[in-house]
C-alpha cells in the first residue's frame, strides 16, 4: 500500500522540478512544490492505514450521458443521507474525454478517489499502482458470481468490482425477419452456416440487410475463438488463438458483404461510428446486430419496436460454448485517496445496497450482486427484464469468464477495427490482415 | 490631406540624429511592453515546452515515473509505418486545404468589404459554420451530407450517378475533411476583412484622382497593402492545419479511419499519448512536428521578403 | 509597391477633389448577380445548421429515422428537457463560460497588444529570437503540453478553478493574437508615430494614442476570436475543471452523448443551438467594429 503511494507520487515531483527548474523564475515554485509534496506525504501515510477522516470529501469520476449523470447524482444523494460525514463530488464526462482527463489527473497526482474502470484499462491502472487492492477494505463481495468477480482480479488482488453483468449477443428484429419472409432462427441450435444463409436471405429484400458488420469488435471474436477452444488473450497476457481462426472470422463477414447480407464497406464504417441509435437495428434497416445486453433498451427505443436476444451461432457445434459474462464496468478506488475507508463505504453502497440498485437498475448492466438483482427484478422495464431473463437462461451454458486483458489491450480495439476495414474494403486479404494484426498486437501488449 | 504632405516634409527634415535617442531607450520600454509575455513565457510556456522535450527522451505512461531511455522514441519513429501514413495524410491535407481555404476567404472578404445591402448578415452567415467549431454535431452533419445516402449522393442520383460513401471510404474520406476545412473559412475571412478595413482610404482617393482603374487600384493598393495579412493567414493557417485534430477526431470518431485514411499527425500523437498511454513517444512525435513546422515557417518568413510589403 | 508610393505622392502633389463617378448602367444587374451568388453560397453554408435546428425540434427517436429538413412532428421538449438534463440548469454552464470568456478577452486584448507593440515598433536585443520562441510556442500540439501544464497548475493549487484558463491570457500566451497584432501594427504608416515623437510623445503615448485607436479592426478581431475560441474550447476546460459546479458549455455539451450507450441527441442539438446564440450575437454586433481605422480616426 505504502509503496504504491510513493510510486504514484514521485512522477509529480520529478516532473514539476524538471518542468520548472529549467526556467528562470522557477526556483521559488519548485521549492513550494516539494514542500507541498512533503506535506502531502506526511498527511497521507496515516490515512492509508485507515486514518481519521471525520469529514471525508471524495471525488467520484465516471463516464456516460445525461441519464447516467442524473442516476449517479441520486445515488450520491442517497449515500450522503445515510453518511452525513462523507461528501461525494461528482466528476463526469463522455467516454473519450474521461480517459484523457483521468490519465492527466493521475499524472498530476490528482486521481479521483473513486473511479469507474473498464476491462481494457484495468490492468494498466492496477499494475502501475494507481488503483488500490480492494481486498484490503471492508467491501462485501460474496453475493457476486465468482466468474464475474474474477474479471476484476489480476495477480490475485481485486482492483475493480464489477458493477454489472453484460453478455455480448445477437440482437434480432422479428418484424424485419417477417418483412423479408425469413423465419427466425432457433438460437439454441443454429450454426455459423445457418447464420450466413439467414443473413443473406434477408439481404435479398430491397433496403434490408441481414446483419450489421460484427468483425470489428474483439468480444465477438472472443466468442468465436472460445468456441474453437482458443482465446484472444491467455491468463499470462499473451495471444491465444491461431491466425486461421481470425481469417475464418473475417471470411464470414466478407461472405455476408459480397452477398448482400451486410451493407457495403462504406456504409458499414458509417453506421459503426455512430452508436446504437443509428445502427441498422435502430433504424429498422437490419434484421440482426451484435450488441451488449445493456444496449437493448437504447436500440429498442430508437427502433420503436421489440427486439429479441439470441445466442451467437455455433454455440452448440463448437468445441465448447464461447459466450461469457462480462462486467459492464468496474468501480475502483484510488491508491492514494486520503480516506480509503470512506471510499470503500461508498463502493460497498454502490455494489451491495438495494437503494443504489433500485436507482441504477441496469444502467451499468444488470447488478453483479445477485441479491440486488433479485430485489430489483420487479422494477425493471420490459426490455431490461428481457435481458435479465436471457442472462438467467445462460447461467448453465456459460463455462467461464475471460482473463483480464494484458497491459496495452486498450489499443487492440482500434487495431482490430482498422484491419477489419482493410479486409472489408478488400485492400488486404484476411490472411495478410491476420498476420499484421498479430504482429501489431504483440508489439502493443509486449 | 494637408497632414500627409506635412508628414512627408517632416520626414525629410528629420535626420537620423533625431531618431536615435528614442531608440536608445527601446530596450527599457521593451521590458514594459514585453513584461507580461516574458512572465508568461517563463512561468507558463517554457516549463511545459521543456518538460515535453525531456519526456520525449523517456518512457512515460502517465501512470508511473518517466524513465529515461535516450533517443529510443526517435529511433522507433523511423520504423513506424503509421507515422509515415500520418505524415502523408497531414501533408496532403495541409497543402491542399490551406490554399483553397485562403482563396475562398479572400474572395468572400473582397466581395463583402465594400458597402452593400445586408452586408452584416452575409458575413455572419458565412461565419456561422466556423462557430460550430469541433462540435460533436459536426460528425452527424457530415454524414448527412457525404454519407452513402447523403445529400451529395442524392444530388448525384438525379444524374444517374451512384456515388460512393464519401465520408467513410478510404479513398475519399480525407477529401471530405478538406472540404470541411474550406467550409470553415470564417476566421481568415474576418482577418482579411479587418486588414482591408485598415488600408488608409487616402491611398484609394489619391489613386482615383490619378485616374487609376478599380482593377489597377486592386493590384497596386489592395493587394500590396494586404500582403502582411495574407502572410499572417498563410503562416498561421499552415501551423494550424499541421496541428489539425478536431475535424478528424470528430468525423472519424477518434480512430483516423477508415483504414487510417484520415489519420492526422496530431490524431496519431493523441492516440499514442492518451489511448496507448505512451506519452514519451507522443512527446517525441510532437518535437518532430515542431521541427517540420518550424522549418516550413522559417521558409515562409524567408520568402516573405520577396512579396510582403510593410509600411515601415 | 512603387505604384503605391506613386499613388500617394500624386495625391500629395495634386490635391483635387475626386469627381463623383456616375454608377455604370450595368451596376444594378451586377449587384443582383452578386447577391444571387452570395445567397447561393449562404445556403450551402447554412444547410448543416438548418439541419441541426430542425433536428433540435424533432422528437429524439425521429432524428435519425427521418433525415429531412422539415420535421413531421414538432417537439420543443428537447429544449426544456435539455436545459435541466444535467446536474445544473444549463444557464449555470452558460454563466461559467461567460466568466472565462470575459476574462480571456480582456487578458488577450491587453497583453497581446502590449507584446505586439514591442515586436512591431521597438528595437531591442533578442527581438528575432523572442519572436521565434513565441511562434514556437504555438507549434507544439496541446496534447503533449497539457500534462506538464496540469502538473504546474496543480502545484499552484489552481485545478478546478478558472485561473488556468484565464491567467495565461493576461500573460500573452496566445501567440496567434500577438502575431496578428504585429502584422496590423506594421501596417500603420510609421509617419504617424514619427510625427508624434516629434511632438514629444514617448512609446507609451504612441501606443495608447496612435496604435490602439488605429488598430480597432485588429482589436475587434482579437476580441471576437478570443470569445468564440474560448467559448468552444473543449479540451483544456475538460482537463482543468473537475467539479460540475465549474463545468462550462462545451464540457456540458459533451456529456449528452455516450458512444457506448444511450445518447440524448435531441438535447445535444437543442443545447448546441442555445450555446450558439451568444457567439452568433457577439459576432453579429462585434463585426461592426471592423471599421475603417484610419479613415475615421486618423488624419483628417
Amino acid at each position: 500500500m505504502r509503496t504504491t503511494l510513493r510510486t504514484t507520487d514521485r512522477p509529480r515531483r520529478r516532473l514539476i522540478t524538471m518542468a520548472t527548474v529549467l526556467t528562470a523564475g522557477s526556483l521559488a515554485l519548485a521549492g513550494c512544490g516539494q514542500a507541498d509534496n512533503l506535506a502531502e506525504n506526511s498527511g497521507e501515510e496515516p490515512a492509508a492505514e485507515g486514518g481519521d477522516c471525520e469529514q471525508a470529501e471524495l471525488r467520484y469520476a465516471w463516464w456516460g450521458s445525461d441519464v447516467r449523470h442524473q442516476l449517479n447524482q441520486e445515488v450520491i444523494d442517497a449515500f450522503e443521507a445515510e453518511n452525513p460525514d462523507i461528501t461525494i463530488t461528482p466528476d463526469f464526462t463522455d467516454w473519450a474525454g474521461y480517459w484523457d482527463k483521468l490519465a492527466t489527473g493521475v499524472a498530476g497526482g490528482d486521481t479521483p478517489d473513486i473511479l469507474m474502470q473498464e476491462e481494457r484499462y484495468l490492468r494498466d491502472y492496477a499494475e502501475r499502482g494507481v488503483i488500490a487492492n480492494l481486498d484490503d477494505y471492508d467491501i462485501a463481495t460474496d453475493a457476486i458470481d465468482e466468474n464475474i468477480l474474477a474479471a476484476g482480479q489480476t495477480d490475485g488482488a481485486l482492483y475493480g468490482i464489477p458493477t454489472g453483468v453484460n453478455v455480448y449477443s445477437v440482437l434480432a428484429n422479428p418484424a424485419v425477419f417477417e418483412q423479408a419472409g425469413v423465419p427466425m432462427p432457433d438460437d439454441t441450435t443454429w450454426s455459423w452456416d445457418d447464420f450466413q444463409e439467414t443473413a443473406i436471405a434477408i439481404g435479398q429484400t430491397d433496403g434490408l440487410f441481414g446483419m450489421q458488420d460484427h468483425g470489428y469488435n474483439e468480444p465477438g471474436f472472443m466468442v468465436f475463438a472460445r468456441q474453437n477452444g482458443e482465446q484472444l488473450y491467455t491468463e499470462d497476457g499473451e495471444l491465444g488463438y491461431q491466425d486461421e481462426t481470425l481469417v475464418e472470422w473475417w471470411e464470414i463477414a466478407l461472405n455476408l458483404q459480397r452477398n448482400g447480407g451486410q451493407p457495403s464497406a462504406s456504409e458499414t464504417v458509417e453506421i459503426q461510428s455512430l452508436g446504437p441509435e443509428q445502427s441498422l437495428l435502430g433504424t429498422n434497416r437490419g434484421a440482426m446486430g451484435a450488441w451488449w445486453t445493456n444496449q437493448l433498451t437504447a436500440i429498442e427505443t430508437a427502433a420503436g419496436t421489440e427486439l429479441e436476444l439470441l445466442r451467437w451461432p455455433g454455440e452448440s457445434q463448437g468445441e465448447r460454448t464461447g459466450m461469457y459474462f462480462k462486467p459492464a464496468m468496474y468501480i475502483s478506488m484510488s491508491a492514494d485517496t486520503e480516506c480509503p475507508d470512506a471510499a470503500a463505504a461508498f463502493i460497498d453502497f454502490m455494489v451491495n445496497s438495494e437503494t443504489a440498485g433500485e436507482l441504477l437498475l441496469s444502467d451499468r448492466g444488470l447488478p453483479a450482486n445477485t441479491d440486488v438483482r433479485a430485489a430489483i427484478a420487479d422494477d425493471l422495464s420490459p426490455s431490461e427484464k428481457k435481458a435479465a431473463d436471457f442472462i438467467a437462461d445462460l447461467e448453465d451454458e456459460i463455462i467461464d469468464g475471460t482473463p483480464v486483458p494484458p497491459i496495452g489491450a486498450g489499443e487492440v480495439a482500434a487495431i482490430l477495427d482498422r484491419y477489419n476495414n482493410e479486409v472489408l474494403f478488400e485492400r488486404m486479404t484476411p490472411q495478410d490482415a491476420a498476420e499484421q494484426f498479430r504482429s501489431e498486437v504483440e508489439a502493443a501488449i509486449g | 490631406m494637408s497632414a500627409l504632405s506635412e508628414l512627408g516634409s517632416l520626414r525629410k527634415q528629420k535626420g537620423q540624429a533625431s531618431r536615435s535617442p528614442l531608440e536608445k531607450n527601446d530596450g527599457k520600454y521593451a521590458m514594459f511592453f514585453l513584461g507580461p509575455w516574458l512572465i508568461g513565457l517563463v512561468l507558463i510556456t517554457a516549463g511545459p515546452l521543456l518538460a515535453s522535450l525531456y519526456l520525449s527522451f523517456t518512457d512515460y505512461d502517465l501512470l508511473s515515473d518517466p524513465e529515461v531511455i535516450g533517443v529510443e522514441n526517435y529511433r522507433a519513429m523511423l520504423e513506424d509505418p503509421r507515422l509515415l501514413t500520418s505524415l502523408r495524410v497531414t501533408f496532403t491535407y495541409v497543402f491542399v486545404s490551406v490554399p483553397l481555404q485562403l482563396i475562398a476567404a479572400l474572395g468572400l472578404a473582397l466581395l463583402l468589404d465594400r458597402g452593400m445591402r445586408g452586408l452584416a448578415l452575409y458575413r455572419s452567415v458565412f461565419y456561422l459554420p466556423s462557430l460550430l467549431g469541433g462540435s460533436v454535431a459536426i460528425a452527424i452533419l457530415w454524414r448527412q451530407i457525404f454519407g452513402t445516402s447523403g445529400l451529395v449522393n442524392q444530388f448525384l442520383g438525379l444524374f444517374g450517378v451512384d456515388g460512393p460513401g464519401w465520408v467513410s471510404h478510404p479513398d475519399y474520406a480525407l477529401d471530405t475533411l478538406i472540404i470541411l476545412n474550406v467550409w470553415t473559412f470564417g476566421a481568415p475571412m474576418i482577418i482579411f476583412l479587418a486588414g482591408l478595413r485598415q488600408i488608409p482610404e487616402m491611398y484609394y482617393e489619391a489613386a482615383a484622382i490619378d485616374g487609376a482603374t478599380k482593377l489597377r487600384q486592386f493590384w497596386s493598393i489592395t493587394i500590396p497593402m494586404l500582403t502582411p495579412i495574407i502572410f499572417f493567414n498563410l503562416v498561421l493557417q499552415f501551423i494550424g492545419a499541421f496541428q489539425s485534430f478536431t475535424p478528424a477526431f470528430v468525423v472519424s470518431g477518434g480512430t483516423g479511419g477508415p483504414a487510417d485514411s484520415t489519420l492526422f499527425y496530431t490524431l496519431y500523437l493523441y492516440q499514442q499519448g492518451f489511448t496507448n498511454l505512451d506519452m514519451g513517444y507522443a512527446s517525441a512525435m510532437a518535437w518532430l512536428l515542431l521541427a517540420i513546422i518550424a522549418v516550413l515557417t522559417a521558409l515562409n518568413f524567408f520568402l516573405s521578403k520577396y512579396w510582403v510589403f510593410y509600411n515601415d | 509597391m512603387t505604384d503605391l508610393q506613386d499613388a500617394a505622392e500624386t495625391f500629395v502633389v495634386a490635391p483635387k477633389r475626386p469627381a463623383d463617378r456616375p454608377e455604370p448602367r450595368t451596376g444594378r444587374a451586377r449587384s443582383v448577380v452578386k447577391h444571387l451568388v452570395l445567397i447561393a453560397v449562404g445556403v450551402v453554408m447554412l444547410y448543416p445548421l438548418l439541419w441541426m435546428l430542425s433536428s433540435s425540434i424533432k422528437p429524439n427517436d425521429l432524428i435519425f429515422r427521418e433525415p429531412g429538413l422539415i420535421p413531421s412532428e414538432l417537439d420543443v421538449s428537447n429544449y426544456t428537457v435539455g436545459w435541466d438534463a444535467l446536474l445544473h440548469p444549463f444557464s449555470h454552464y452558460l454563466i461559467n463560460s461567460a466568466v472565462i470568456v470575459m476574462g480571456s478577452v480582456l487578458g488577450n486584448l491587453i497583453s497581446c497588444a502590449l507584446a505586439a507593440y514591442a515586436f512591431a515598433r521597438l528595437n531591442f536585443k533578442f527581438r528575432t529570437l523572442f519572436f521565434a520562441i513565441m511562434l514556437m510556442s504555438i507549434m507544439l500540439p496541446i496534447h503533449v503540453v497539457i500534462v506538464p501544464q496540469y502538473i504546474l497548475f496543480s502545484e499552484l493549487g489552481w485545478i478546478n478553478t478558472f485561473l488556468p484558463l484565464i491567467v495565461p491570457k493576461f500573460l500573452a500566451t496566445d501567440a496567434f493574437f500577438v502575431f496578428l497584432m504585429v502584422q496590423f501594427f506594421r501596417g500603420i504608416p510609421k509617419e504617424l508615430d514619427e510625427a508624434a515623437r516629434l511632438d514629444g510623445a514617448g512609446h507609451i503615448r504612441i501606443f495608447f494614442r496612435i496604435m490602439l485607436p488605429l488598430s480597432l479592426p485588429a482589436l475587434a478581431t482579437t476580441a471576437i476570436f478570443t470569445f468564440i475560441w474560448t467559448w468552444n474550447d473543449f479540451f483544456s476546460q475538460l482537463i482543468f475543471l473537475t467539479n460540475p459546479d465549474k463545468y462550462t458549455v462545451p464540457v456540458a455539451l459533451r456529456t449528452f452523448v455516450d458512444s457506448t450507450g444511450a445518447s440524448s441527441w435531441g438535447s445535444l442539438f437543442a443545447m448546441s443551438i442555445v450555446s450558439l446564440i451568444p457567439v452568433f450575437l457577439v459576432f453579429l454586433f462585434g463585426q461592426k467594429y471592423l471599421v475603417k481605422g484610419i479613415a475615421t480616426t486618423g488624419i483628417k
